[in-house]
């Protein structure tokens, strides 16, 4: 446990280092909530306008919490990962008393904390500039099951960002390529972190809700706002809880095969 | 510049985009993944669009057409900007190493290579699709002859901006050794044009008509299309457009002064 702490400590100064990156990749996350705030708070102009289930206050609490949320799920060092396979570097990790997966998710989680505490910064300065309505939800069971969803989550987008990751084993040169349609694309259209997953007809919604996307983001926040109770909260994170289970295998049995072809080329 | 200068610079440009082309073309997987993202994430966009529209019928005023086509126009000025500028996603690497004085000894304008040096065939093939949809689009909002120049020139003068920020970009990576994360926040701002700007409240929509003019590169042309851009409004533009572009150029010029060979 402590090697790991160690290691939460060493990638939390590392991402001291490139202070003017980082501050740049904050800024590109607040000029993207700029778009979706202002899309949802032109939408919701009329104040007692309900559209898609949500009105002003509630919408506009889910544009914020798109910032945190993904502050804390998406923000990750995971994506190295595929890079590092590319490059034959695995090779020293896997001679280090290290579990892999351990290491990068101690890793994520330096960045996730940091990020965080950006984020509510952001938040704050946002909500003093943009002035929005807010819900404040106060339910302890809700905040309860909104943290657990939280933390699945966070899980589920680990182990979707390793799958992806494992695809240089085979071929090198699609690292960025699948990262680029699994991560930038389907993960941020079908989580919700662009638009509502509740404008979608019912059919794709009830569809989507089988699929681990909708897990990462849209709903925990579905919960935190109120908008599902009870037996579907439960449901809810059955099905991630599923998922998390059925990706965890289906990442081991990747790896396990990706080793035995890994030849640490350019190493 | 003289028609031999032109002819002389074009040719320089088919040989670099060719072998831009062929570099991309023996990554097949890799040229496949990137188009095929690029078609998902524009569907996506599209499909969700339409199912907001369907439920909220306007977007500050514009119709489900409308909206749409504005998302088009910004497609249309992104996709040709990052067809023709992608050798800027590049350049770091030859300031960081040094290998910019490669590009300074050569025969040919340092800003003309490092700008456009590199086309990218994926935007390419993106390209005439996306002038299909604006022309099907374009045609059922009914313009005259007038609206459809006003736009197509507005559209050149949209990308007349998108390269003075490019330049920008480079000159600063030269002064900096930042552009990876400048070029990306380009984009960001960029991606604000999805959205007629009348969506955002001031002073942003100030500052994205006139400081970073993202209204004028997108939001105008479309809106001239559909006759809402007044004659002092286009005017304006073209004057922006210059402008931009008249800064750009004397920043490259600075930059280059500072450029400092380091690691060659």
């Amino acid at each position: 446990m402590k090697r790991y702490f160690t290691i939460f400590k060493i990638s939390l100064q590392q991402e001291f280092v490139y202070r003017l990156n980082f501050i740049m990749w904050r800024v590109r996350n607040v000029i993207q909530i700029f778009l979706i705030f202002f899309l949802w708070d032109s939408i919701f102009s009329a104040p007692n306008r309900v559209l898609f289930g949500y009105d002003r206050a509630k919408i506009l609490t889910y544009v914020l919490g798109i910032l945190v949320i993904k502050a804390i799920v998406f923000s990750s060092r995971t994506v190295d990962v595929s890079g590092e396979i590319s490059s034959g570097a695995l090779t020293n990790y896997l001679l280090k008393p290290v579990n892999y997966f351990y290491y990068w998710l101690t890793r994520d989680l330096s960045s996730k904390l940091l990020n965080l505490g950006f984020a509510v910064i952001e938040f704050g300065i946002l909500f003093i500039i943009l002035k929005p309505s807010f819900f404040l939800q106060t339910d302890f069971l809700v905040l309860l099951a909104f943290f657990i969803s939280l933390a699945i989550a966070i899980f589920l987008f680990f182990l979707i960002l390793f799958i992806t990751s494992f695809i240089p084993f085979w071929a090198p040169e699609l690292a960025w390529g699948a990262q680029f349609i699994v991560i930038v694309i389907i993960s941020e259209f079908l989580s919700g972190a662009l638009f509502l997953l509740d404008i979608l007809p019912k059919a794709f919604h009830e569809a989507l809700y089988l699929t681990p996307f909708p897990y990462l983001l849209f709903f925990p926040l579905e919960i935190y706002l109120g908008k599902i109770a009870g037996l579907r909260i439960v449901r809810g994170i059955i099905i991630s809880l599923l998922w998390s289970l059925v990706l965890w295998i289906l990442m081991k049995s990747i790896w396990f095969r990706g080793l035995k072809v890994y030849r640490a080329e350019g190493r | 510049m003289t028609t031999r200068r032109i002819l002389y610079y074009l040719k320089i440009w088919w040989l670099m985009s060719k072998n831009s082309f062929l570099m991309f073309l023996v990554q097949k997987e890799a040229f496949a993944i990137f188009l095929f993202g690029k078609i998902l994430r524009f569907g996506f966009f599209i499909s969700f669009l339409y199912f907001l529209l369907s439920g909220s019928k306007t977007l500050a005023g514009y119709n489900t057409e409308q909206t749409i086509f504005f998302f088009l126009t910004f497609n249309l000025v992104d996709t040709i900007s990052q067809f023709l500028y992608r050798e800027v996603y590049r350049f770091r690497p030859l300031i960081v190493s040094g290998n910019f004085d490669l590009v300074l000894t050569k025969p040919v304008n340092a800003l003309f290579r490092s700008l456009a040096g590199g086309a990218d065939v994926i935007d390419l093939l993106m390209i005439p699709p996306l002038i299909a949809a604006i022309c099907f689009l374009g045609i059922k909002i009914s313009p005259n002859f007038l609206l459809i120049v006003s736009f197509v020139a507005l559209v050149l003068n949209g990308l007349l901006i998108a390269t003075a920020f490019h330049i920008a970009v480079l000159s600063l990576g030269i002064i900096t050794l930042e552009v990876d994360h400048t070029v990306m926040i380009y984009r960001d701002l960029l991606n604000l044009g999805r959205f007629p700007i009348d969506i955002y409240r001031e002073p942003l929509r100030g500052i994205l008509t006139y400081l970073v003019p993202i209204a004028i590169m997108i939001t105008l042309p479309a809106k001239a299309l559909i006759g809402l851009a007044s004659l002092k409004g286009i005017l304006v533009a073209f004057l922006i457009g210059s402008i931009s572009f008249f800064v750009s150029v004397r920043l490259w010029n600075f930059a280059l002064k500072k450029y400092t060979s380091a690691s060659s």
